[in-house]
């Protein structure tokens, strides 16, 4: 129990020192990088998606043909290598990488830049296969209805299915963003201050480093939780409503308008609390019927 | 007789080695309502998907107006919003309500204003009785409503030639008869329609020309009357005499 009451006011001594000089812009960086990050690694995903899903036929000119060819490639190289390669390597890569090979001449200027663009590319990679996955797992009826109508390619692609491809993939994109907020954490590679390089500091100062991990691992915790809280929202918002208004009120129509959901307003509605009842009741009595009495 | 719209002239298909259509040739003239019958398997679909280009034929001619659409260089898309199709599996666009499947061909593709596009939309929407449900969600309406929307959908891009693949095969029985009678009223108002149907009493009653299909050929043409009445080849009979009893 002391031990405990040890950690609190360990707990209480970095923060005191350390929270709103280190700790507390450290979760504000860290979440500004993931989210930016998983915005543009969003985009970077979709274009090479699109791109990796353009249709191609034996009747295509030769040149059309060599250039989707040489897309996909590139594509497909930029996947494997980024999605193949440790982002903390990734970062030490580009960040001292590119001055080494200019002599200076190119270099990230800030500390932000290379930390979001490292972020990006690496999401961006993972989102490419995931937005492709989301694209062919939509039915190719929707293609092909969109096509009968006289749509493009591309008015095929932003009006029909990714809207579709989007909603598929929702999940795909909560999951990178969670895993952006955690795995920013490597960016102190190249001394970004994020929410882990708070902790560096912290115990090079205080050597007090169980209960800086701990301050850790509830702060990231606290940050996916609401994430993913807030994605379920997203998620349903999405969804949009399971109703609809019928924009006539005659009784046909009222009627006919109930298909999703027959029963209503009947004694088999199985929303209605009274047919709840009587199935509660009658799993008590054990005579099988939900139906009530005879 | 009318102004030709569509033209098919030795039209073949092949997938890989399988031929599956030979040497189609028809005529489809402003306001004929042409029906494709036969056994499935027969090469009626890949025919109709073909005219649309959603195949692309191996051999032959598809003249619209004249012009040769089967070729290389044409634009498909700008050919597609003249010709209709409506799909055996409805293909309503999923993440729109019933209101904007039909309206966003014609801002997208014919480029009408949202106050235009509405106005014809809801237009369409009345005539196949689907008005009340323009705020439904395709996954919340019946087959049979689904396939009455998707005519609205085809018939706001104002196409020359309606092509309907099995319209209703994908219905519950009694949901055939709700499309069965747009269809005639399509037909009535004087629509050119392409129809692949397994419906042979809306072929012989409603349409005025008969294409019955075998193994990739046609087989027998003519006025429903005669193909129905009076079938000249063996094939033909034999294939009606299981309808006979329907």
């Amino acid at each position: 129990m002391e031990k405990f009451a040890q950690l609190g006011a360990d707990i209480a001594k970095l923060w005191s020192k350390y929270g709103t000089s280190h700790y507390l812009p450290g979760i504000r960086n860290t979440l500004i990088l993931a989210l930016v990050a998983t915005l543009i690694g969003c985009v970077i995903g979709f274009v090479c998606g699109v791109l990796n899903t353009i249709p191609h036929s034996k009747n295509d000119p030769p040149v059309k043909r060599f250039f989707l060819a040489l897309v996909r490639a590139v594509v497909r190289i930029y996947v494997e290598v980024f999605r193949g390669t440790p982002m903390v390597l990734q970062a030490v890569f580009l960040y001292y990488g590119l001055p080494y090979f200019t002599d200076n001449a190119v270099k990230f200027n800030s500390i932000w830049a290379a930390a979001i663009v490292v972020v990006s590319v690496n999401t961006g990679a993972y989102m490419a296969e995931s937005v492709r996955g989301g694209i062919i797992s939509i039915d190719p009826g929707q293609t092909e209805g969109a096509m009968a109508i006289g749509m493009t390619h591309v008015q095929t692609m932003t009006s029909v299915i990714l809207p579709q491809a989007i909603r598929n993939i929702m999940p795909q994109i909560g999951n990178n963003f969670i895993i952006n907020v955690k795995d920013t954490s490597v960016m102190f590679i190249i001394g970004f201050p994020d929410f882990f390089s708070a902790h560096r500091a912290a115990v090079g100062a205080s050597y007090l480093y169980f209960p800086s991990a701990t301050v850790e691992m509830a702060g990231y915790l606290t940050m996916t939780l609401i994430a993913s809280f807030l994605l379920r929202l997203l998620e349903k918002h999405l969804d949009g409503s399971s109703n609809y208004e019928l924009a006539q009120a005659d009784s046909l129509t009222m009627t006919a308008g109930t298909y999703t959901h027959p029963d209503r307003g009947t004694p088999f509605d199985e929303h209605s609390k009274e047919y709840r009842e009587r199935t509660k009741e009658a799993l008590k009595n054990r005579n099988g019927s939900t139906r009530g009495e005879r | 007789m009318g102004e030709t719209i569509l033209e098919i002239r030795h039209l073949s298909k092949a997938f890989g080695d399988h031929q599956v259509l030979r040497d189609i040739d028809f005529t489809v003239e402003k306001g004929d309502v042409t029906s494709i019958i036969g056994a499935s398997g027969s090469g009626k679909s890949t025919l109709l998907r073909c005219i649309n280009l959603l195949e692309t034929p191996t051999g032959g001619e598809i003249l619209y107006h004249g012009k040769n659409v089967a070729g290389r260089g044409v634009n498909a898309a700008d050919y597609r919003s003249h010709v209709g199709m409506v799909f055996q599996s409805f293909n309503l666009f999923n993440n729109m309500t019933v209101l904007e499947n039909c309206m966003v061909g014609q801002i997208k593709v014919l480029k009408k204003n949202k106050e235009d596009a509405r106005k014809s939309a809801m237009n369409y929407l009345e005539k196949v009785g689907m008005a009340p449900y323009i705020n439904a969600k395709p996954r919340q309406i019946s087959g049979g409503q689904k396939q009455r929307v998707a005519i609205a959908r085809a018939l706001a891009m104002d196409p020359e030639v309606l092509l309907f693949d099995e319209p209703t095969s994908a219905l519950d029985p009694e949901m055939v008869g709700e499309v069965l009678n747009v269809m005639q009223a399509l037909a009535n108002d004087g629509m050119t329609m392409l129809v692949v149907t397994h419906e042979m009493a809306f072929a012989r009653d409603v349409s005025t020309h008969v294409v019955y299909m075998n193994q990739g050929v046609i087989c027998e043409e003519g006025a429903p009357a005669d193909v129905f009445g009076n079938p000249q080849q063996q094939e033909t009979r034999d294939f009606l005499s299981r309808f006979r009893n329907a």
